[in-house]
């Protein structure tokens, strides 16, 4: 059964550079995955601090702005690669 | 995307770009000489007042940052960096090519960038301080840290450069992605949501992470 099932597959999917370069594209945009938790990590903690000083609520919104654009970069660069990639193949 | 041409056939965000300079400066200039002519004794009024209230809400909000001094020297160039990239990154919703979706012009934004950051740290700290803070504290790990630090100096303002042009292209691309999914009369009410969020929403808060980033790099180059 496997070897129909492998033989199969590998007529159909054969491994040519723009494949892998696609499939290297979508392991980059994985990126997103550390960026989603600084961010949400940024948040949260901002969300506390305005609970536990809602008069300061101006300038903890600017600094959590900053940092979450300072968070978002790691996954800019995944997105870069991956343009990158996609542009090779 | 577009390759970055300069002159024959001009990129279409180079265009753009040079269309929001001369716009820019043509509404800059005249307003500056209507306020020259203002009396000072008198409350100004309608649009004027509206521009002077704009510049000095900016320069209470850019002193909680930066220290006078700096801000003296500064100010000027901070303005004009936050009013070009607000113009610029929702130039799309009158139909132009936002000029960040094109590395060169985000590159060149680096390099203001970096030469803005030199410029604060010649003219506000010592060669001496410079060297020290280079070196790192601790100076047996000197040889360690120098390097990082030389590395240091360029990245911050690359990365600020590819932050801005990352964020106008991945809005730019998932919106060509929907339009050529959908009909156009689809089209019409996913573009409504697409340049709200995109172009306004990401795009201001783009405008104003670089301002407040570009504003926080001098401080530090220049504080310790």
């Amino acid at each position: 059964m496997f070897e129909t099932v492998f033989s199969t597959m590998f007529r159909f999917a054969e491994v040519t550079n723009a494949g892998l370069a696609w499939l290297g594209a979508g392991f980059a945009v994985i990126a997103g995955l550390g960026t989603g938790i600084g961010q949400g990590y940024a948040a949260g903690k901002a969300a506390e601090a305005v609970g536990r000083q809602p008069d300061a609520q101006g300038k903890i919104l600017v600094t959590t702005l900053v940092t979450q654009a300072v968070a978002e970069t790691t996954g800019l660069y995944g997105l870069l690669v991956a343009l990158i990639l996609i542009g090779k193949s | 995307m577009n390759d970055f041409t300069l002159f024959d056939p001009m990129s279409s965000a180079v265009r753009s770009t040079l269309i929001i300079f001369a716009v820019l400066s043509i509404f800059f200039i005249i307003v500056g000489r209507k306020i020259k002519k203002l009396d000072p004794k008198k409350t100004p009024k309608g649009f004027l007042f509206g521009c002077i209230m704009i510049v000095d809400g900016f320069n209470k909000f850019i002193t909680e940052y930066m220290d006078k001094d700096k801000f003296q020297f500064f100010g000027a160039y901070l303005f004009t960096i936050i009013v070009f990239l607000a113009t610029a990154n929702t130039i799309s919703l009158i139909g132009l090519t936002p000029p960040l979706s094109n590395l060169g012009v985000a590159l060149a934004f680096t390099v203001m960038t970096f030469f803005a950051i030199k410029i604060a740290e010649f003219k506000f700290i010592s060669v001496k301080k410079k060297v020290n803070n280079l070196l790192g504290e601790v100076k047996f790990m000197a040889p360690i840290l120098f390097p990082i630090n030389l590395i240091g100096e360029v990245s911050t303002p690359f990365t600020m450069g590819l932050r801005l042009f990352v964020n106008l292209l991945s809005g730019v691309v998932i919106a060509t992605m929907v339009y050529s999914v959908l009909h156009w009369t689809l089209g019409i009410f996913a573009g409504l949501f697409l340049h709200a969020v995109f172009d306004i929403f990401f795009g201001l808060i783009q405008a104003f992470v670089f301002l407040m980033l570009t504003t926080i790099n001098i401080s530090l180059a220049t504080d310790a």
